[in-house]
């Protein structure tokens, strides 16, 4: 194999299978422009019991910030499982900060 | 594929294609775990004192929806186009590669200039300063903290756009924009967060 084959070689896979287009990112995007707009909707009705409210605006954003580090920052990809351990680390301490933080102050 | 790199072609996945930059990603994760840590006690802080207005304003009183659901819908289409900006890193363009990155630096700044009005807004009109009430002191370092990660990233975006006018993309410069991409996504996703517990729940009460 000459060096030109194995350059068009490597270029037929370039233009193939690993070119995701961008009709997943928009998806996603739409998806959080929705999410996004059911929390502001909820808040800005009034008139809905205000602890399903809370509930409701915690689970748009969990599942926006969800599926935007999934396809977003790729972490739903091959290879990831350092940077997903990093991030649930974090996520982590912080939970504990926020809750260590209210169980001084509200009791 | 690119005339400008006179070694051969710029290789598939160029942010990963030397350990140099597999480090630089893989560090810039544990970097983004320490910020969420960073954020996590800023909430914490925020969320144990948002009812302490000290007579001062209230988060009611104070929260415009309109002018949070534009500030939201701009750093999520910035977001949008830091992606756009990383596809066209995998394809090679450089040119629509700028144009991407330059469009979510706009996105940013324009972010800026909504915060900083709201804020100016709050301090002025509506008496609400940094040591009003611990409400307002842990708000301003919230939110505030966040709005100067914007401003980092649109500083370091900006340099990271004229690197690759005076360098082109190679595999030292793809791993920074990679990397960069990263950042301004976490700082959408912590925006998230600021929306939902800061503006939206302090309109709930």
């Amino acid at each position: 194999m000459t060096t030109a084959d194995r350059q068009a070689s490597r270029d037929v896979v370039k233009h193939s299978a690993r070119h995701e287009g961008p009709q997943k990112h928009i998806i996603v995007f739409i998806f959080s422009i929705i999410l996004t707009a059911i929390a502001f909707a909820a808040v800005a009705a009034g008139g809905v019991n205000p602890a399903f409210t809370v509930i409701l605006l915690l689970a748009m954003a969990v599942l926006q910030v969800f599926v935007q580090m999934g396809y977003w920052m790729h972490l739903k990809d091959r290879g990831h499982m350092m940077p997903i351990l990093f991030m649930v680390g974090g996520f982590f301490i912080a939970g504990t900060a926020i809750v260590m933080a209210l169980y001084w102050v509200w009791w | 594929m690119s005339a400008t790199h006179a070694d051969g072609a710029l290789p598939q996945e160029p942010e990963k294609a030397t350990l140099e930059g597999r480090n630089k990603v893989l560090g810039f994760w544990l970097f983004l775990g320490g910020e969420a840590v960073l954020f996590g006690t800023l909430f914490a802080t925020f969320l144990a004192l948002r009812n302490q207005t000290n007579e001062g304003p209230t988060a009611n009183e104070l929260f415009h929806l309109p002018m949070t659901a534009a500030a939201t819908l701009i750093l999520l289409v910035s977001s949008l186009t830091s992606v756009f900006a990383v596809q066209a890193l995998h394809r090679h363009k450089v040119a629509a590669l700028r144009v991407w990155l330059m469009v979510t630096v706009l996105l940013g700044l324009g972010f800026l200039g909504l915060e900083i009005y709201e804020f100016a807004d709050y301090v002025t009109a509506e008496k609400f300063g940094m040591t009003t009430s611990a409400f307002s002191s842990s708000f301003y370092t919230l939110v505030g903290f966040h709005g100067a990660h914007v401003a980092f990233g649109v500083l370091w975006i900006s340099v990271i756009i004229g690197q690759l006018f005076k360098k082109g993309l190679t595999v030292v410069t793809a791993p920074k924009v990679y990397v960069s991409a990263m950042y301004w996504h976490f700082i959408d996703v912590v925006w998230v967060f600021i929306f939902t517990v800061v503006y939206l729940l302090g309109k709930v009460g």
